[in-house]
């Protein structure tokens, strides 16, 4: 690891650099896969496993220090902890519920930001539980750096590729983008017109 | 008995009522009053003389032998009025006046002295027999006006000091009592006249205070509708001020208007946030509104989360500032059109017979068949019409 200790930044370290921002975009959802019947021992019908990864092809563990999950209160210790990438929890269950998610930084002057995941089984529409298939419920984000501390922006601008291979999402997330900003602009003038349109009358 | 009262009964310790009598008083034995253990000072009756009196009349009465040969207490409470002289040279220099001779104003001035300027009583003992009736402020009036020339002249004994710039204003003292008069006279049906009236003048205020509310309120959304698009309607909404309005009010460009735009979270703050954060609706904006925004976003089908990038945060944010909007001038149109029509019953139920014209661009929508190109040009002309001739808009 090249990380450099926070001993090298000396006092200076928890200095914010202002006016400097950072965004790393990151993905997190949970993918679910039916049994195809329900388990006689416990009555669970999914597999499921809940994950947090970068959006880009880097290696999270450079700033990130570790990440919470936190399950439904019926699953035996529902805190589980992951250290280093992937930070992912599979599990089975039968039921939806939300997830919370805590990321910490290396940085403690950082403080750890949380997200909430809808855990999703079952498809909604018609198309519900066919067979085997692999249901994938994600969502794009991005964490917001503002005014990082000296040594948290050094953690941020020295990442590493993960892996070698292309690093590739279930969803599309630049077509999504594609298409959800062009509703939004085409909304937008549409409103607008409807706005002018009121006050001349 | 309710629990609660039955508690009261007892204190809140809960303690047994005592086994042994615990007085520790003096019993019945009720304490004497401790009094001063000074020596009573004696008292005398004796004689005395009152100073104020003239006749030095002796009287007695009882008082404390320390006190023996000071002088009667209360004498000093006996005030005497300085009423000023004149003599025969100085009236026929200063004092003569219309309307008073100089035995009259002798005869004035005998009784002032002797009733230290009551001027009430004045009038009464006044001898009308000799002199013809004047009235309190007549007398009073040349009481004064005697006094005041004299002060001019001459300083000295009877003379207060003043006299010189006390000015006695017998015109609006009369006026004044004739005012009283007036008021103490008032019938019953005058007092309840009155006070219709006034219960009357106090619901128009009201009436109308709540009319500049509404009409302020109306102008915020059309400024900020303004404010949000290019500026170049503005001139053209005043002549239409004349319709929704009758009384004056505030003038568009006065208004900072951001009434209807939201304020979303600026997420300026140094440190870690996750970049959606931003798009959350406030919470100050209400559920109905909220509700009213999602509902449109259904309508034009886009998706109430979309992905958190910089952009789209910001382009679905102003989306939905112009969304509701949009909704808050609807609503307030509707209600203009709703009170119009309010106005328009109202109006024909008080002139039987007659119908309001409604000038055509209050009228909510344009004719159907035009193109809306079409409707807007009629529309500007109407306008520019009303520019012209303001009053056939109270057709």
């Amino acid at each position: 690891m090249m990380n450099p200790t926070p001993a090298d930044f000396g006092p200076e370290s928890s200095g914010r650099m202002k006016g400097v921002t950072v965004v790393k975009p990151i993905v997190y959802g949970n993918v679910a896969r039916y049994f195809g019947e329900k388990r006689e021992e416990d009555g669970h019908t999914h597999q499921w496993t809940v994950y947090i990864k970068p959006y880009a092809n880097e290696d999270m563990s450079a700033y990130v220090k570790k990440v919470h999950f936190k399950l439904h209160e019926s699953y035996a210790n529902q805190n589980r902890v992951c250290l280093k990438p992937p930070y992912e929890i599979t599990e089975t269950g039968w039921g939806e519920f939300e997830i919370v998610i805590k990321i910490y930084f290396h940085d403690t002057n950082e403080r750890p930001v949380t997200l909430y995941h809808e855990l999703k089984l079952f498809q909604s529409g018609p198309v519900a539980q066919l067979g085997k298939t692999l249901l994938v419920t994600e969502w794009y984000e991005e964490i917001v750096f503002q005014d990082p501390t000296a040594f948290m922006h050094h953690l941020l601008t020295n990442t590493h590729p993960i892996s070698t291979t292309p690093w590739v999402h279930e969803t599309d997330f630049e077509e999504k983008k594609k298409k959800s900003l062009e509703g939004i602009m085409k909304g937008k003038a549409n409103i607008r017109d409807k706005i002018n349109e009121l006050k001349e009358n | 008995m309710a629990r609660e009262v039955f508690a009261l009964l007892y204190n809140d310790k809960k303690d047994a009522p005592p086994l042994f009598p615990t007085d520790s008083g003096q019993g019945y034995k009720s304490n004497k009053a401790k009094l001063g253990m000074k020596s009573v000072r004696p008292w005398k009756w004796m004689p005395f003389t009152n100073p104020a009196r003239k006749d030095s009349a002796v009287f007695h009465h009882w008082r404390r032998v320390c006190d023996d040969g000071k002088e009667y207490p209360f004498a000093k409470f006996n005030k005497q009025v300085q009423i000023p002289t004149y003599s025969d040279a100085e009236y026929q220099a200063q004092l003569v006046a219309e309307g008073w001779t100089k035995a009259e104003t002798d005869h004035l001035f005998e009784l002032c002295r002797r009733f230290d300027l009551r001027f009430g009583v004045i009038r009464d003992r006044w001898d009308s027999a000799q002199f013809k009736k004047r009235s309190v402020e007549d007398l009073k009036e040349r009481y004064y006006g005697v006094v005041t020339s004299l002060a001019k002249v001459k300083t000295g004994p009877g003379l207060p000091p003043e006299a010189k710039t006390y000015h006695f204003d017998a015109e609006h003292e009369r006026k004044r009592k004739e005012q009283l008069l007036r008021l103490y006279t008032r019938t019953n049906e005058q007092l309840e006249e009155e006070q219709m009236l006034q219960n009357e003048l106090r619901k128009i205020e009201a009436r109308k205070k709540e009319r500049d509310k509404k009409t302020q309120d109306l102008q915020k959304l059309i400024t900020a509708a303004d404010h949000q698009n290019e500026p170049r309607k503005v001139d053209k909404k005043f002549p239409r001020k004349k319709f929704t309005a009758t009384t004056a009010r505030p003038r568009i460009d006065n208004l900072s208007g951001e009434l209807s735009s939201i304020k979303f979270p600026d997420m300026k703050g140094s440190g870690v946030t996750v970049r959606s954060q931003r798009m959350k609706l406030p919470a100050n904006i209400g559920q109905k509104k909220m509700k009213a925004i999602e509902q449109l976003l259904q309508e034009l089908g886009i998706e109430a989360n979309p992905m958190p990038t910089e952009e789209m945060c910001t382009h679905f944010n102003e989306l939905r500032s112009d969304l509701l909007l949009l909704y808050e001038l609807k609503a307030a149109m509707t209600n203009c059109e709703f009170e119009l029509q309010a106005m328009r019953h109202q109006y024909e139920a008080s002139n039987p017979g007659k119908t309001l014209q409604i000038p055509k661009i209050l009228l909510p929508d344009p004719p159907e068949g035009a193109t809306s190109e079409e409707a807007n040009a009629t529309i500007k002309t109407e306008i520019i019409d009303v520019v012209g001739s303001p009053s056939h808009s109270t057709a």
